[in-house]
Parts: structure tokens; sequence; C-alpha cells
């Protein structure tokens, strides 16, 4: 008799769901292929844009004069110590705002790739190993770093109070510039982070099949190519997500993803354990006196980071938007196409993934369809034509004419 | 009413007429006004009332944990509070700092889950020379 009443029961239940699911609408994924789990995970990677908060720690982010002082600054190869090095040297508005280059070059070689600034606004540390806590904090270091632009706090000050336009700028933005060598460079840090936290990556193919799926509208998520989609759901499968998280794809913290760390002429990148400490030890983080937040909230991640063995040969988890842009790929450059990269996740080395590497890691043994299908989802992320923002013209009279305060 | 029904009411009987007996540490242990627990932690005669703040963990977002101490014997003291993910066998990123907020009262900042999934939130109480390690979970989307 138990057969029969448990078949009951369970046919009461299966009669229940269907009816249930009579009632509600079919769930878009599956009018796509795609299982409702997926589609959560996908819908969580939007909408895009976000908006970007100001940075309380910039008393002038988001003000319009600093803004106009930081991208003259950005363009200005005189900031550098031979006046030949730009901020927009590296990070070329028509390249993605980076260089095309493996590894950067400014006066000297420099070990790792320049990393695009779209939509750098969004991130928690900058750089590869998170050196700097802040955009202006890290925006001050390739001025005075001598393998990038040389300069110094004095070169600075000379320079803004030296230029009708910089000083135009600089007073409107802050007060007339300081002769004061760290507050010159902060000064210029602050302005063009204001600048950069402008840079902002549009809509991608993506973002349409995201909120054709959270909105419920068929048509719209069918649109989505094919090859793009099926690499969407093994993206999600693949546990890219957990790292590649949120509408920016990227969880802002660091992992060890098995890309070597040796370093030419026998040195080793440290990667994050290497960041931690310097950022510790960076007169200008936001545990100094430059913060301008005064409520103490923008320097907590500074108070409790902390570097472990676990650290060591980790970079930061890199947005996956404008992929498409920003080749090549890694902290070091070492791949020239995406394809590249997804065949790194494929056949990841779990020799090189030391003991205390990211433990989710396991090489996807993809097929080269599969392959395909990825490289299509990732090339699905990037906006086809990001800003490119031209430096300005007729700053001294722009500067002059316009009301810059905010 | 099959079997399966009565035994589900019958359970639910148990628990509603005899909860479990709290000991001493848990008669003790009464939120103070104003601090409304996520949750309660006993174990090795301590008990651990918490709550985080904000009261969601956002996933890449800082947060705090308070946290009311109380045990048998001798005043227990939390000695620190951490988080891991056991399937991933890392913990954050963050070392939290501990303070004393007195009457067995305890504030953890600079907690930050940098990955979704479960995480495993736990507070090293030391009581009488011994110490006691009390855990949950808490999943982050």
């Amino acid at each position: 008799m138990t057969a029969p009443r448990a078949f009951t029961v369970r046919g009461v239940v299966a009669f229940l769901a269907a009816f249930l699911g009579c009632l509600a609408p079919a769930p878009v994924g599956g009018v796509v292929g795609l299982e409702d789990s997926i589609v959560r995970r996908l819908v969580a990677h939007g909408p895009w844009p976000v908006a970007a908060a100001r940075d309380p720690s910039n008393a002038v982010s988001g003000t319009p004069a600093a803004i106009a002082l930081g991208h003259r600054l950005f363009f200005d190869p005189r900031l550098s110590v031979n006046g030949a090095i730009a901020c927009a040297t590296c990070h070329v508005p028509s390249r993605g705002w980076t260089d095309g280059r493996a590894r950067a070059v400014g006066l000297t070689d420099v070990d790792r790739n320049t990393p695009t600034i779209l939509d750098v606004a969004l991130q928690r540390w900058f750089s590869w190993d998170g050196k700097s806590d802040s955009l202006w904090s890290q925006s001050l270091k390739p001025i005075v770093d001598p393998r990038e632009m040389g300069a110094s706090g004095e070169h600075v000050a000379k320079l803004v109070a030296s230029d009708a336009a910089l000083a135009c700028l600089h007073a409107k933005a802050f007060g007339p510039p300081s002769t004061e060598p760290d507050r010159a460079l902060v000064h210029a840090g602050k302005a063009l982070a204001a600048f950069m936290e402008t840079v902002r990556s549009g809509r991608a193919p993506f973002d349409d099949f995201r909120d054709a799926l959270a909105r419920g509208d068929r048509a719209a998520a069918a649109r989505y190519p094919a090859a793009a989609l099926r690499g969407a759901r093994l993206f999600v499968k693949s546990d890219c997500h957990v790292c590649h998280v949120g509408p920016a794809f990227t969880n802002g913290e660091f992992h060890d993803v098995g890309v070597p760390f040796a370093l030419a002429g026998g040195r080793v990148d440290g990667g994050r354990f290497e960041g931690v400490k310097r950022v510790r030890a960076d007169r200008f983080n936001l545990l100094s006196a430059w913060n301008d937040d005064r409520t103490g909230a923008a320097a907590v991640k500074t108070r409790h980071v902390e570097a472990t063995h676990a650290s060591f040969g980790q970079f930061k988890t890199p947005s996956l938007r404008n992929l498409v842009h920003t080749a090549p790929y890694m902290h070091d450059g070492r791949y020239a196409t995406l394809r590249e990269v997804v065949k790194h996740y494929s056949e990841l080395d779990m020799e090189r993934i030391h003991t205390h590497g990211e433990q989710l890691l396991r090489p996807l043994r993809l097929s080269s369809a599969e392959i395909d299908d990825l490289v299509a989802f990732l090339e699905s992320l990037t906006d086809p034509a990001p800003p490119r923002m031209p430096p300005p013209a007729d700053a001294v009279g722009a500067c002059a004419r316009r009301p810059l305060r905010p | 009413m099959g079997a399966a029904g009565a035994l589900v009411l019958a359970g639910l009987a148990l628990v509603v007429a005899a909860p479990p007996r709290p000991g001493v540490a848990a008669e003790k242990c009464a939120p103070p006004s104003g601090f409304a627990p996520r949750g309660r932690l006993e174990a090795g005669g301590v008990v651990v009332l918490y709550r985080t703040l904000p009261p969601d963990i956002v996933l890449g977002r800082h947060f705090a944990v308070e946290a009311l101490v109380c045990g048998e014997g001798a005043a227990p003291a939390l000695t620190r509070v951490d988080a891991t993910m056991p399937e991933h066998r890392h913990g954050m990123n963050y070392r939290p700092t501990l303070a004393s907020k007195g009457d067995g009262r305890y504030l953890a900042e600079g907690l930050m889950f940098h990955m979704p999934g479960r995480w495993e939130l736990s507070f090293d109480v030391e009581n009488g020379g011994r110490r006691t390690r009390l855990a949950t979970d808490l999943n982050v989307e």
C-alpha cells in the first residue's frame, strides 16, 4: 500500500507544480536555453552603466574645475621630467585608454601591462598590486616614478604656477597654485582623478541581453548571438562569475590565477604581497592627512587590509568590460588575444598555482568550440565606441570665460 | 492524515512544548535594548549573540559585527572575529579590529566578503583559560 500512497502524494505535488507553473510566465532563460540559475547570475551583472559616486577622499571629485584641470594635465607631457611623456602616452584614448604594449614603456621599461582607465572610478584598489588606495594617490605615482615620468612635486608646482591655463584652472579648483611640493603633487593627483572618473564606458551588447532577461523580454533576449549565449552559460557554469562578479565583472580584489611572476634579471613580482606593504607605507594613503574624508569610512579598507603568504603572486581581478580594446592581457601582458586568455584557464597549470592559490581554480578543459564561445561572450562585454575625450583646446580662454565652480 | 503528516505535527508539538533547556550562560545572555541579534551561537558554556552592521551584508562592502558574549564561570572574553570560505580554503583579505565596549559587548570592524558563496563567520572566546570557537554560516550573493 505504501507505493500507491507515495505515488499519490507525488502525483499531487507534480500536479500542483504543473498548475502553478501554468500560472507563471515562462522564464525567458528557458526560451533562450538558459537555466533559471544561470539567468539569475547573468542578471546580476547589471544594470550598466552604474552610477559612480563621488570619491569622498577627494574633495574636488566631480567638480568641473578639477575635471578640466585634470583633463589638461592628463594630456600634458610637461608633467614628465623630460617633457616627452604624458599620462596619455600610455593611457591612449584611441587604444581603449591603454597602449597596446605587453608592458608599459615610460622613461624606461616597466614590468607590467598598462591597465585601462575606462571605468577606473569603480575600483577599490589601484594598479595591478593595489599599491594605491585611492585614484588620486595612484595618479601622482607615475609622475614621480623614475621609470615612468621621473618628475617631482617641485617640478609639478613649477609647471602649474608657470602655465596660465593650468594656474587658472588650479585657482578655480583648489585656490592659488601651491609652491609646496607634496601639496602640488596631491592637487595634481586629485585633479587627474577627477578627470579619470569621467572616463566611463557605455553599454555593450551583453547589457541589452541582460536587460532583456531582467524584464522578461524574450524577443530582445533572442537577438543575443548564439555563440555569446553559449559562452555566457559556460562563464557561469565555470564559476568565472565568482571573481568576475557584478556589473563591472570584477570583485576588485586579488587572486593567483597561475600567471608566472618571474621577471627579467632573476627578479620576482610579488604582486599583492608587495602591494599591501606599499599601500601601508604610502605617505599619500587614506590614513594620511591628505584624505579629505573626515568620516573615516573611506580609510576602513586601508586600516584593515592584510597581506598573507597567500598574497604573493596575486594580482587584481581586472574588469572584463571593453577587452576588445585593451589587448594584450594579464598583469604582464603575456597574452595577445582573448583566445589565449581563455586557453590559459582551460589548461591551468595546477603545479604553478602554489598551495595557497585560489582553490576554486581547476583547468576548464574546454573544446576549441567552447573557447570560441567564451571569447564571443567576452567580446560582447565591450562598448563598441568608448569615449575618447581629446585634449581640451584654448584652456586659458575657457578657464577665464566659463564658470567652473560646481 | 498520513503517517508523514502525523510525524511532522508531532515534531512541531515537541519543539513548542519542550524547547532545549538553556544553560546558565544562555539564561544570562539577553540582548540589551536596541540590540537585535542576527544569530545566537552556543558551545562549551559560552553564548555569543551577534549582529552585523549594516544588517545586510553586501558583497564587496565592508561591514562590522557587534557581539554580546556570555558564559558560565569567569567573564568570557571575545578575542577574535574572523571569516573564511571553507570551500575555497581562504579567508578575507582584511583583518578585523576588535574592541571591547564593556558589559560583554564587542565591536569587530573591517570585515569584507569579496566573493559570493558560503562564508563561515567565527568567534573565538577565552573563558577561564579555555578557548571556544563558535561559528556560523553566512551566504552572500
